[in-house]
């Protein structure tokens, strides 16, 4: 788990003990807690996260944000992102995300866009995979000056 | 009676019975055995219908008053320049809303084949090169084309203004008269045409209910599903491929493809389909990342905002629906094939050097035998109502306005 959460759960716990005086502090930390569970941003990434792609060190872990299981055909989507390296928290960038589907020599008919979150999280949104059969997503992810590419092939029916 | 006197009739039944099992079995005997896989696929394209769901970019979408007032302009001839072309006159509500004709034909003869409407509420874009991305602006942009009916805002002001049921109709909708002056004024009639066509569905049809009876495992009713058709369908979702494009319960993905088609328009024209399709949209006023999208979260734009235009687009032109087909001959964008028959000859015989260097890549010639090739059209005109559509039910005068 992440060093803010570490702190935050001790503030709450510590908060707890302490009583009243301490209420609103305990409250807040509560909250943020309550958050990051909803959003679920772990690092090493866990089956919650969905799947998750390994280059070296890096790990990434994508999901669909509705938190449905299967990729849709031909309906829009958004990911929602994990980067994490052996530290944790990856402090890396995604810079870019798209599909293609390689026995068919194209790719998409949208350009997703992608938005930082938090925690070395990212939301890509306006992917859609619009033909059933074997597409491959990538994701291009800026490590210090290094550019790595990561993808994964995925069976749309 | 003695259990004597009734052998020889035990007999006889028992002859018949077997009979009747062999003839069952030889019926039975050209009908596929469906794949696992290929009964996945086959679920893929139901239930139907799909459920209606109202339009989050048109405020009076499933309104009374604006589907009363859709249903009178969509058959009203005076909005048009010359007062006798209506939204009807190509958009036959007994073909499916198509007119039967190789294109379509308003004030001048068009280029494109009258793409039929039932359905429609459940299309993402809208014209054979998606140029609209919402249905309002589409029902919009014929009645102020040139070529087709050629309106303007004091026409259709007027024509709302000379029926006291149009003028209330359009009051009770938005909330206010009908004025020329009034710069939402094409906009709403857009949008009250358009909640009548969002009405227009089509019923379950052969296919459907052969795809329900597997689901539920109803043998018997299973096998009133012409083997033909049987052995069609399993080409569309094997061999064929036909599913990668034509998918899910509307038979279409929503997209766009280039199958070789000519496009090139007489005399010295091309169709740029789907390229010139994006440039439309996005010039457009009415597109839903304009004011007019009465959606204030902008869900419902992710398309149009998200759009990657690409060399590939020209000549692609939108995946059809196959829904209905036997109501909406004659096919393609170009109208140029008469026959299911001859859209099956064309993927069987496809001319590969047609399509685009760098476009689709799945296209190759199905080589079809003469049965395959009837078997896929049993097929394609399963996906058909088995009995005549009804004539649309009237929407009721809402009663502020009776």
């Amino acid at each position: 788990m992440v060093g803010w959460r570490w702190r935050a759960l001790r503030t709450y716990i510590s908060a707890s003990r302490a009583g009243n005086g301490d209420c609103w502090r305990g409250v807040l930390a509560a909250s943020i807690l309550g958050l990051s569970a909803a959003v679920h941003a772990a690092c090493p990434p866990d089956a919650a996260d969905g799947t998750v792609v390994r280059k070296g060190d890096l790990l990434l872990a994508y999901r669909l944000a509705s938190g449905a299981g299967r990729l849709p055909m031909a309906q829009h989507f958004a990911l929602e992102v994990q980067l994490c390296d052996k530290d944790g928290v990856s402090a890396a960038r995604l810079h870019k995300a798209d599909a293609t589907m390689p026995e068919h020599r194209h790719g998409m008919n949208y350009r997703p866009a992608i938005t930082p979150l938090s925690g070395g999280r990212f939301r890509v949104e306006g992917m859609m995979l619009h033909m059933a059969g074997h597409w491959q997503l990538s994701f291009e992810v800026l490590a210090g000056k290094e550019n790595l590419r990561l993808s994964h092939d995925v069976q749309v029916d | 009676m003695t259990c004597r006197s009734i052998e020889p009739l035990l007999k006889r039944l028992g002859l018949a019975a077997l009979l009747a099992l062999a003839a069952t079995a030889c019926a039975g005997a050209d009908k596929p055995e469906f794949t696992a896989a290929e009964l996945s696929r086959i679920a893929a394209h139901g239930p139907w219908p799909l459920p209606w769901m109202a339009d989050p970019g048109n405020r009076v979408s499933g309104n009374a008053s604006a589907i009363r007032l859709g249903y009178a302009l969509f058959f009203e001839p005076r909005l048009s320049a010359n007062r006798r072309v209506a939204c009807a006159s190509c958009h036959d509500p007994a073909r499916g809303f198509q007119d039967g004709r190789t294109v379509a034909r308003g004030l001048v003869t068009g280029t494109r084949n009258t793409p039929g409407l039932l359905n429609v509420r459940h299309q993402r874009w809208f014209g054979w090169d998606g140029g609209h991305d919402n249905l309002w602006s589409a029902s919009l942009r014929p009645i102020l084309d040139p070529r087709e009916m050629g309106g303007k805002a004091s026409r259709v002001a007027r024509v709302l203004r000379s029926k006291s049921t149009l003028d209330c109709h359009y009051a009770g909708a938005f909330g206010k008269r009908p004025d020329a002056g009034d710069p939402e004024l094409l906009v709403n009639v857009a949008k009250a045409i358009a909640a009548w066509q969002e009405t227009r569905g089509s019923p379950a049809t052969p296919f459907d209910e052969f795809r329900d009876a597997l689901q539920r495992g109803d043998a018997q009713t299973a096998a009133a599903y012409p083997a033909a058709a049987q052995r069609g369908l399993r080409i569309f979702v094997g061999r064929g491929q036909c599913a990668t494009c034509h998918a899910g319960p509307l038979f279409s993905n929503g997209e766009f493809g280039d199958i070789g088609m000519p496009f090139f328009i007489k005399p010295n024209g091309v169709d740029p389909g789907r390229q010139g399709g994006i440039k439309r949209l996005l010039a457009n006023p009415y597109n839903l990342l304009g004011a007019y999208n009465d959606d204030a979260t902008r869900n419902n734009a992710t398309g149009t905002k998200f759009l990657r235009p690409e060399h590939r687009n020209f000549g692609e032109f939108k995946v059809p629906s196959l829904r209905n087909l036997t109501l909406t001959a004659p096919y393609m964008h170009n109208g140029s094939l008469a026959t299911l028959r001859e859209v099956v000859r064309h993927y069987s015989e496809l001319d590969e050097d047609r399509l685009h260097a760098d476009g689709e890549r799945i296209l190759k010639p199905l080589h079809l035998s003469e049965e395959e090739s009837s078997d896929l059209v049993a097929f394609l005109e399963s996906l058909s109502p088995a009995a005549p559509l009804p004539a649309p039910v009237v929407p009721p005068i809402v009663a502020a306005c009776r």
